[in-house]
């Protein structure tokens, strides 16, 4: 997927591109091309980036890259694919049910989620809250465990 | 007849749901009246719409059938019939003719049964079964026609022609034939299926043209002349004939060399482009002589809309809130106190000099990270960026460490060192 969405490799390349995307939300994939949950999220992602295009940038991050592992360990990230949001090099957090606010982690069954969250996320960052509560259904929110220093 | 069956079903069951459900075609939906369903309203108007665009196609495929003319392989591929009886596409394949497959499908026998079947289906009425298919009789005729062109084109074939003749006929022809057909421009092409050309006086003089690219020449004109008439009557001026040029360069251009014939051909096939060119009663827009000395496109001018807008820019203050004036469109303030406003602004500024030369390219340290709030993280982010940049620089202090150390030996006791030195 890497020729459809902007693949980032390098920290500087993340950097930049968080500090350039002013008001407008930016979402960050971490993930690899290999996985096939992955490769899911990537498709919604291409697909909706179009339409969120005019309040959000979409980037892939890949999480395999040496320089990319201070961010792995920054941001906490585990499971793959996981999804970051920022709005004006602020982080968003997103209260979606489960453990973990400060990402998403899975993917999305229908663009239209996908959608959903990232105006939810702009309407927050808009109105100056740094959390905002997930407009999905339970049942559309992917499920996974938690583990804290491998507990 | 109707009424019977209608009796029966109605004996059979008396409420309609316990009917199956079906799906009918022409509505697009799925309903469980049964046989009732072709009489309701909805589904005779939806019949009755499907059934003149068909036959707007079909009367589109008729003329050919009267005339059979020699279409070129290139312009085939553009050509095809969606059969809705039988639910599949007609394409031009192998065949010279113009729609040649397309009546082939609607004179064969399988078709007719499915014509049949459908209109019984759902209720068109089997009497107009013939006006939906090529009867046997106009079939033949039509297959007779052409052989008849065949065998005149082989004749042609043999015959030889020097080139410059030949183009000098051709321009006389597509001059001659652009006045012939001021008044017939009533056939224009409606669904992108081929249309026919009226004039017989047209297919004599190409068949007897007696070149070996007479086949493939006289189709691209046609199209070209085709393409044209349409032009006039929309006005669209170079654009659209440069198109065209185009056009019928690269297909004669193939022609040519797929003959082998030389490239001088394909040269004075395009003076007799331009000739009738100008002999077509084309408007003319003459500009003033000021727009030429502003410069076009083709001189790389800036647009007119932004000359505007930049003098605009210059005479206003450079001042960020008015850029961000003119830049917002709806709102003209965004919300202060959104999310990261300060960095929002502060960042604007930094762009906005970067972009106007002052180059203020501030060197980010490498270990920049963004404002993150951890996971399990309790006090500000601030704090959890610090915590983080501590705990990193700890981990590579130690790890610097351990290459300093000295390599693990084994035990070695004191007396056993002493033992040694003695």
């Amino acid at each position: 997927m890497e020729y459809l969405l902007p693949t980032l490799r390098e920290k500087r390349e993340v950097d930049s591109l968080i500090r350039d995307t002013i008001d407008k939300v930016l979402v960050l994939r971490f993930g690899l091309s290999s996985d096939s949950v992955c490769l899911q999220l990537d498709d919604v992602l291409y697909k909706s980036a179009k339409d969120v295009s005019r309040f959000a940038t979409v980037a892939l991050v890949d999480v395999d890259s040496p320089e990319i592992q201070v961010y792995l360990k920054y941001f906490d990230i585990t499971f793959v694919p996981s999804t970051i949001f920022f709005f004006n090099a602020h982080h968003m957090k997103m209260d979606s049910g489960s453990a973990d606010h400060t990402k998403w982690i899975g993917t999305f069954q229908k663009k239209q989620d996908f959608v959903d969250v990232v105006e939810a996320i702009y309407r927050g960052a808009m109105k100056g809250k740094l959390i905002v509560s997930c407009p999905l259904p339970p049942e559309r929110i992917p499920k996974f465990e938690l583990l804290y220093k491998n507990v | 007849m109707n009424h019977e069956i209608m009796k029966k079903k109605k004996k059979k069951n008396d409420n309609g749901e316990e009917q199956q459900f079906e799906f009918c075609e022409v509505c697009k939906l799925n309903h469980n009246q049964g046989r009732r369903h072709i009489y309701f309203p909805a589904h005779k108007s939806s019949l009755s719409a499907l059934l003149t665009r068909l036959q707007s196609k079909l009367s589109d495929v008729k003329p050919f059938l009267k005339t059979p003319m020699l279409l070129p392989a290139e312009h085939a591929q553009q050509n095809r019939l969606w059969c809705v009886f039988c639910n599949r596409d007609v394409i031009e394949l192998d065949t010279p003719f113009a729609c040649g497959k397309a009546i082939e499908h609607l004179a064969s026998g399988e078709h007719y049964k499915r014509v049949k079947g459908f209109l019984w289906k759902h209720g068109g009425g089997t009497h107009r079964a013939d006006s939906f298919r090529v009867v046997e009789g106009d079939f033949k005729k039509w297959e007779k026609k052409c052989k008849a062109m065949k065998t005149e084109a082989a004749k042609a074939e043999a015959v030889g022609a020097s080139n410059n003749i030949h183009n000098e006929l051709n321009a006389d022809y597509l001059n001659s034939f652009h006045e012939n057909n001021t008044n017939s421009l009533d056939f224009n092409i409606t669904n992108g299926v081929v249309v026919p050309l009226q004039s017989y006086t047209n297919e004599k003089v190409q068949v007897s043209c007696s070149v070996p690219y007479s086949a493939s020449e006289a189709g691209s004109t046609s199209y070209d002349m085709r393409g044209r008439m349409q032009m006039v009557d929309a006005q669209c001026l170079k654009n659209s004939t440069g198109f065209m040029d185009n056009h019928l360069s690269s297909s004669s251009h193939v022609d040519y060399l797929s003959n082998g014939s030389q490239v001088q051909p394909g040269v004075k096939v395009f003076h007799g482009d331009s000739r009738s060119l100008n002999s077509m009663n084309l408007q003319k827009i003459s500009y003033s002589s000021k727009e030429a000395i502003g410069g076009n496109v083709h001189t790389g001018a800036t647009p007119p809309w932004f000359n505007s807008a930049e003098e605009n820019e210059i005479m206003q203050k450079p001042e960020l809130s008015n850029f961000v004036n003119s830049k917002a469109g709806k709102s003209s303030k965004l919300n202060p106190k959104r999310v990261g406003a300060a960095w929002a602004e502060r960042r604007k500024l930094e762009l906005e000099l970067e972009r106007r030369g002052e180059v203020i390219t501030k060197d980010y340290d490498a270990n920049w990270l963004p404002n993150f709030g951890g996971v399990w993280q309790s006090g500000t982010r601030r704090k959890s960026r610090k915590e983080f940049q501590v705990e990193n620089k700890k981990s590579l202090e130690f790890d610097s460490q351990s290459e300093s150390f000295v390599p693990l030996q084994p035990y070695i006791s004191k007396r056993m060192r002493r033992d040694k030195s003695e």
